[in-house]
């Protein structure tokens, strides 16, 4: 049985189909709560559940980003997404070669008081990746395009024993519509990789079945070849025809649905090890076509080992109103007791749009990405939303909208003020940080700027999906969804520019990059470390990530740890102040 | 002068110059011997300053010239200063700004009014007087500041030594006179000389004569050898009052720290445990890790077993290697464990010299960092001796 539990606490029966519930994971299930485990795991266990409507928070290579263990627990979400193409290194993550039998990825990434979900791509944004074919599914590392095979993917969901898994998908990737025929080539891929992975769950060897079958489909269709070489020319269409009954189960036309269970993935040994303890949720796709996505999400229901679903709009083309649209109509088809995970639905507006149709769960990434810009969140939702005129006065700054500010507005270098009035995050409570602390932090590229600004958008985020909890419970919801739209409207579209004070900020960073790297400058060039993290391009569109690292630097570093453990002579530099 | 400090001397090492004492300054006590981990901007690098407390941190470092340009005095004077401005209710000190002539000397011009520093954001001016230095330092709030100080590199040699030496002395006087709040904040005298023991004494004599609270050993880290280093240190432990605290600057590597005490000296500051942290090199009583390297992905271990910071209470080797250089979390992380270190190893000298068992410290320290005492340097080994600690010899 799933350790994971989901009750409907609510439904709205007005014309929204928003709901309320909880998904909790019961610690019964885990198998890996080993006698070698402090017993704090027990008590901050009692707390692994996320409200819904609510969010995993989005996570780089495992880590909230900014945010430590310590800042990452004032926050108020009960799990986390990661993903494995963040964490994938070469053929497979960091310490595998000797990873610990006891050890699960919630304690490596101290995370056991949050419900980890593991998914393969990073569900913050569209990534074109190369195709998938019927072996791999390919994915953006930061080595580049990987192909990750279901045996390596289900290495991975073994070794790291998350909490909830989501399966192998063929999600077609491509913006420019791909055609039916080949949406419906990943549906059945994916209906049928679905199957292997939930017979594999059970401990049934499913995957080296299937490839043993696949070997013998192959043999036996090259000996017909051959055969038929040999045979006359005249009975060349009869043989055709027998080679496509026996090499595929399923009809490439008008395919009949495989029965539940998927039998035939369980017609191999059971003989690996169980891992009930993993709870599976299913991606369903579609991409543009009504009647695919239709047959994704009824096929995929059909599964009832399926814990959840999760729906990509990421890589859905059209309109903002056609992604809704395709939303919509798989939601519709999934059974209503069960979890649906959205990726892609990001500002509140979005949300709380999907949230009307029925989506439960959602990810972080549009906090980070403000934080990333060096907004600071104002948006709220329900009755607390009504601002005073003093405040709409305050909040309305020259960046166009009232839902965030930008910290890099020169009208914020003198305001004493926190960046929301009354707000509880780490960065208001008690006036401890004022918006032009934060602004002097940005300006001067340092890294608490990020820290603070992440701190108080994660917290403003968590808040407003509390507050729609509220309204669908008594019934507010629909009131307020349109009072949030008629006070903050809709999310400016990203320039993809950054902000000229950041942009300014950078290339002077790059000019005193390029004064280092003069000649007979290397000794004051590392005294200096601290005021130029980065080696940035002026007018570059995202700051990249790890841009606290400059290489030249990081040479110099190298070297002096090669020198003082190779001798600890000294080679004392000049380090005082910076 | 007036003085803002009590400077208690809790307990002397019986073998060496070494001293555990307390310190206690306007935003409250400070246990010596003391590392001071370096903010410059208004910030500890990504750590909050309710990690930089928790820490056990009592004081921290900002720069008058970086705080001088952004956010610039009129700023600091609106919200009541540096503490104010980042969130920090305990001690700071500020350097003086005298150090980037040093750093930024291509940007920089020295007369006998000031320096003229050219900004390195917008290419605008900015002249750094004494009496400048003095009121952006009087803005900040800093309870220690540093006078402003003509600094050359500890490697020139000649008549510009002994020229900034005697500047110095000027500068210090027109600092006294602008100081306006020294009931309030402690200004340290920099004593300046270069590697020239006859300068040294000749500054520590005129300075001392102005009786500021405490007096800051200046113009060494700047990669002269550390057999100079040292006795330059041990001459300016002997010939300052022994009743004020003695601060070295820029100094912060473990084996010197472990030194230095042991000659005397009370303060330290230094950017390396942070600066180091955001390449992914992890610091420990046995070596330095760089955790970038790929050993360490297979690891399931602490940085540091016996660590009780976040990092190694919660994180491996292994994961740290994951995210080090990558990710700020990664910065974050091993920041907050080599202040951690840097701190705690400063806490068990102070113990160890309460418990009048400093030169065993000091050998264990030793034996734990290099392992063989062949690998022992030379210049500690000289420097210890001098103050009646053999290291080549057994306990």
């Amino acid at each position: 049985m799933s350790p994971l539990t989901f009750n409907i606490i609510r439904q709205t029966t007005q014309r929204s189909a928003a709901r309320r519930g909880t998904l909790v994971m019961s610690n019964s299930g885990t198998m890996n709560s080993s006698s070698t485990e402090t017993n704090d795991d027990s008590t901050s266990a009692s707390k692994r559940a996320i409200e819904t409507p609510g969010c995993f928070m989005y996570s780089v290579k495992g880590s909230v980003p900014h945010l430590t263990p310590d800042t990452l627990r004032l926050q108020d979400f009960g799990g986390v997404h990661i993903s494995m193409e963040h964490l994938l290194q070469d053929h497979q993550p960091n310490g595998f070669e000797k990873w610990p039998s006891q050890l699960t990825i919630s304690k490596y990434l101290n995370l056991q008081d949050m419900i980890v979900l593991c998914d393969i791509r990073d569900p913050s944004k569209f990534v074109k990746a190369p195709l998938n074919s019927d072996r791999f599914v390919s994915m953006m590392t930061h080595q580049g395009v990987r192909q990750l095979t279901m045996e390596e993917y289900l290495k991975v969901v073994r070794v790291y024993q998350p909490d909830i898994i989501t399966t192998f998908a063929d999600n077609v990737s491509d913006p420019l519509e791909p055609g039916q025929k080949r949406i419906r080539k990943s549906i059945e891929r994916s209906l049928k990789w679905l199957d292997l992975v939930l017979a594999e769950r059970q401990g049934y060897d499913a995957v080296s079945h299937d490839r043993a079958l696949e070997e013998a489909k192959k043999k036996e269709k090259k000996e017909k070849k051959e055969k038929r070489k040999a045979e006359s020319q005249g009975n060349d269409s009869d043989n055709e025809q027998d080679s496509a009954v026996t090499t595929s189960n399923i009809a490439t036309n008008d395919y009949p649905a495989p029965a539940l269970g998927a039998p035939e993935a369980r017609n191999a040994a059971q003989t690996a090890k169980p891992w009930t303890n993993v709870s599976v949720f299913a991606h369903v796709i579609g991409s543009q076509i009504e009647q695919e996505r239709i047959r994704s999400a009824v096929e995929t229901s059909k599964r009832s080992e399926v814990d959840g679903f999760v729906i990509d709009t990421n890589i859905i083309g059209g309109s903002k109103d056609e992604v809704f649209g395709h939303l919509k109509t798989s939601i519709n088809h999934l059974p209503a007791e069960k979890p649906r995970l959205v990726y892609g639905m990001q500002a509140p507006e979005d949300i709380l749009r999907s949230i009307a149709v029925g989506a439960d769960l959602f990810d972080t990434s549009y906090p980070f990405q403000l934080t990333e810009d060096g907004k600071a969140s104002l948006y709220s939702f329900g009755s607390s939303a009504t601002l005073s005129p003093f405040e709409t006065q305050l909040y309305h700054s020259t960046s166009g909208t009232n839902r965030w500010i930008n910290l890099w507005d020169d009208e914020h270098v003198d305001k004493f003020v926190p960046l929301l009035e009354g707000c509880e995050c780490y960065a208001c409570k008690d006036g401890r940080h004022s918006r032009a602390y934060i602004g002097h932090l940005l300006r001067t590229h340092e890294m608490l700027a990020t820290v603070l600004l992440m701190s108080h958008n994660m917290h403003q985020y968590s808040k407003f999906f509390a507050c729609v909890r509220e309204s669908i419970q008594d019934g507010s919801f629909d009131r307020h969804a349109k009072e949030f739209h008629d006070q903050f409207g809709v999310e400016p579209k990203p320039t993809g520019q950054l902000h000229a004070a950041q942009a300014a900020v950078e290339a002077s960073i790059s000019r005193r990059n390029r004064l280092d790297d003069e000649p007979g400058k290397e000794g004051s060039s590392t005294t200096r470390a601290d005021s130029k993290d980065a080696s940035t391009e002026g007018n570059r569109k995202k700051k990249p990530r790890g841009s606290f690292v400059n290489k030249k630097e990081l040479k110099l570093e190298k070297q002096k740890l090669r020198q003082q453990q190779a001798a600890q002579k000294e080679d004392q530099e000049p380090t005082q102040n910076a | 002068m007036k003085s803002a400090l009590t400077w208690d001397v809790v307990a002397k090492c019986s073998t060496t110059k070494g001293r555990a004492a307390v310190l206690n300054l306007p935003h409250g006590p400070v246990n010596a011997p003391v590392f001071m981990p370096v903010g410059t901007q208004g910030t500890l690098k990504g750590i909050t300053p309710q990690q930089v407390e928790g820490l056990g941190c009592q004081i921290m470092l900002n720069n008058t010239y970086h705080l001088g340009l952004r956010p610039g005095q009129e700023l600091l004077d609106t919200c009541g200063g540096a503490h104010k401005f980042q969130g920090w209710n305990r001690n700071l000190l500020t350097d003086s700004g005298g150090f980037q002539m040093v750093s930024l000397l291509k940007l920089a011009e020295i007369t006998e009014d000031g320096v003229q520093f050219e900004s390195p954001h917008d290419g605008s001016l900015m002249l750094l007087t004494p009496e400048h230095s003095m009121s952006l330092q009087n803005s900040i709030g800093a309870d220690i500041m540093m006078q402003l100080d003509d600094v050359v590199s500890s490697l020139t040699t000649g008549p510009r030594v002994e020229e900034a030496m005697w500047r110095s002395i000027r500068w210090l006087d027109r600092c006294i006179k602008a100081h306006s709040k020294p009931e309030s904040q402690n200004l340290f005298a920099i004593i300046q000389g270069g590697l020239d023991p006859e300068l040294r004494k000749k500054c520590i004599e005129e300075m001392v004569k102005r009786d500021t609270p405490g007096y800051a050993i200046g113009g060494l880290s700047g990669g002269e050898e550390k057999d100079k280093f040292w006795r330059v240190v041990t001459l300016c432990t002997d010939q300052m009052p022994r009743e004020k605290p003695i601060y070295c600057m820029g100094v912060g590597y473990a084996e010197d720290l472990v030194v230095c005490v042991a000659l005397g000296v009370d303060m330290f500051d230094c950017v390396f445990p942070t600066r180091t942290a955001r390449f992914g090199n992890a610091l420990t009583s046995t070596g330095t890790l760089g955790l970038r390297q790929s050993k360490f992905k297979d690891d399931f271990g602490p940085i540091e077993e016996g660590c009780d910071c976040i990092t190694c209470k919660t994180y491996t080797r292994s994961y740290l290697h994951t995210i080090v250089t990558r990710e700020t979390v990664g910065c974050h992380l091993v920041s907050i464990h080599n202040t951690s270190y840097q701190l705690r190893l400063m806490r068990q000298i102070r113990e160890s010299i309460i418990e009048d068992r400093f030169p065993q410290f000091i050998h264990k320290f030793f034996k734990d960092l290099f392992k063989e005492k062949s690998a022992y340097p030379e210049w500690a080994v000289n420097a210890l001796r001098s103050v009646n600690v053999d290291l080549l010899k057994d306990e």
